[in-house]
C-alpha cells in the first residue's frame, strides 16, 4: 500500500466520519482513479467493496449499510458490520456510545453502553463462529 | 460475530454447527478498543499480522482458533 493509496484511504474515512455516509467516487476525484485506488485497498483488506467493486460496503469497523449493530456516538448514527465492529465504532471515534442491537437466538433486543471503554452489561456474551484464519474468505459472513 | 442473551441462546442459535469462540462482553470491549483505536487516525498505517496476533495475544485470545495464520 503506497503513500497514494494511504491518502486515498484517509480521505475517504474522513468523508465518511465528517457525513455520516459514504462517497460516491467522483465526489473525491476522478472516478476512475478512485475506483482503481479503492480496489487496491480492497485487495490489502483495508476497506471493502460490493460485489462490482466499484462502491463502498464496509469501512472498517464501519459498515456503509444499515445493519442489525446500530451505533449511537458522537451525535449521530452508525453501523457496525457485527458486534465486534459495532464496539470498534466507539474505538474508532474515541468517545462513548449506546450500542442497539438484538441476540440472534431469541430476538429480545440488547443495549449496551460504552463509557470510558467499558461496557454497562458485562453479562453478555460474544460469540465468533469463524476461526481467526478464515475471518477474510468471506469477510460479510464473519 | 453477534452478542447473545447467554451461554444456553449461543448453544441454541448453533444448533448442530461447531461452536466458535466465546468470550465476555468485557473482553470484547478490551478487544474492540486494541483492534479498532487507531482507524480513523490521520497517522494509520495497516497493522501487520504480528501485530494484530500480538494484540490476540495480550488479551488472553490465544490457540488454535485465534491464529490468523
Amino acid at each position: 500500500m503506497d503513500e497514494t493509496d494511504l491518502q486515498l484511504r484517509r480521505r475517504t474515512y474522513a468523508f465518511f466520519v465528517e457525513h455520516g455516509r459514504a462517497p460516491a467516487a467522483a465526489e473525491l476525484g476522478d472516478r476512475e482513479e478512485v475506483v482503481a485506488g479503492w480496489r487496491r485497498l480492497h485487495d490489502a483488506h483495508a476497506l471493502v467493496l460490493t460485489e462490482a467493486r466499484d462502491e463502498l460496503r464496509m469501512l472498517n469497523p464501519f459498515s456503509v449499510a444499515p445493519t442489525a449493530h446500530r451505533v449511537r456516538a458522537a451525535d449521530r448514527w452508525w453501523y457496525g458490520n457485527c458486534a465486534w465492529d459495532a464496539v470498534g465504532i466507539c474505538a474508532a471515534l474515541r468517545t462513548d456510545g449506546r450500542i442497539e442491537t438484538s441476540c440472534p437466538d431469541c430476538g429480545e433486543p440488547l443495549v449496551v453502553e460504552v463509557r470510558d471503554t467499558w461496557p454497562n452489561d458485562e453479562s453478555l456474551l460474544f460469540h465468533c463462529l469463524v476461526p481467526a484464519k478464515r475471518w477474510w474468505e468471506d469477510i460479510a459472513f464473519t | 460475530m453477534n452478542l447473545f442473551r447467554s451461554e444456553e441462546h449461543i448453544a441454541r442459535w448453533l444448533g448442530e454447527r461447531e461452536p466458535g469462540a466465546t468470550i465476555s462482553a468485557a473482553k470484547l470491549s478490551e478487544l474492540a478498543h486494541a483492534w479498532w483505536h487507531d482507524r480513523i487516525s490521520p497517522d494509520w498505517v495497516p497493522h501487520t499480522r504480528e501485530q494484530n496476533q500480538a494484540i490476540l495475544e495480550r488479551l488472553g485470545l490465544t490457540g488454535e482458533f485465534w491464529q490468523l495464520a
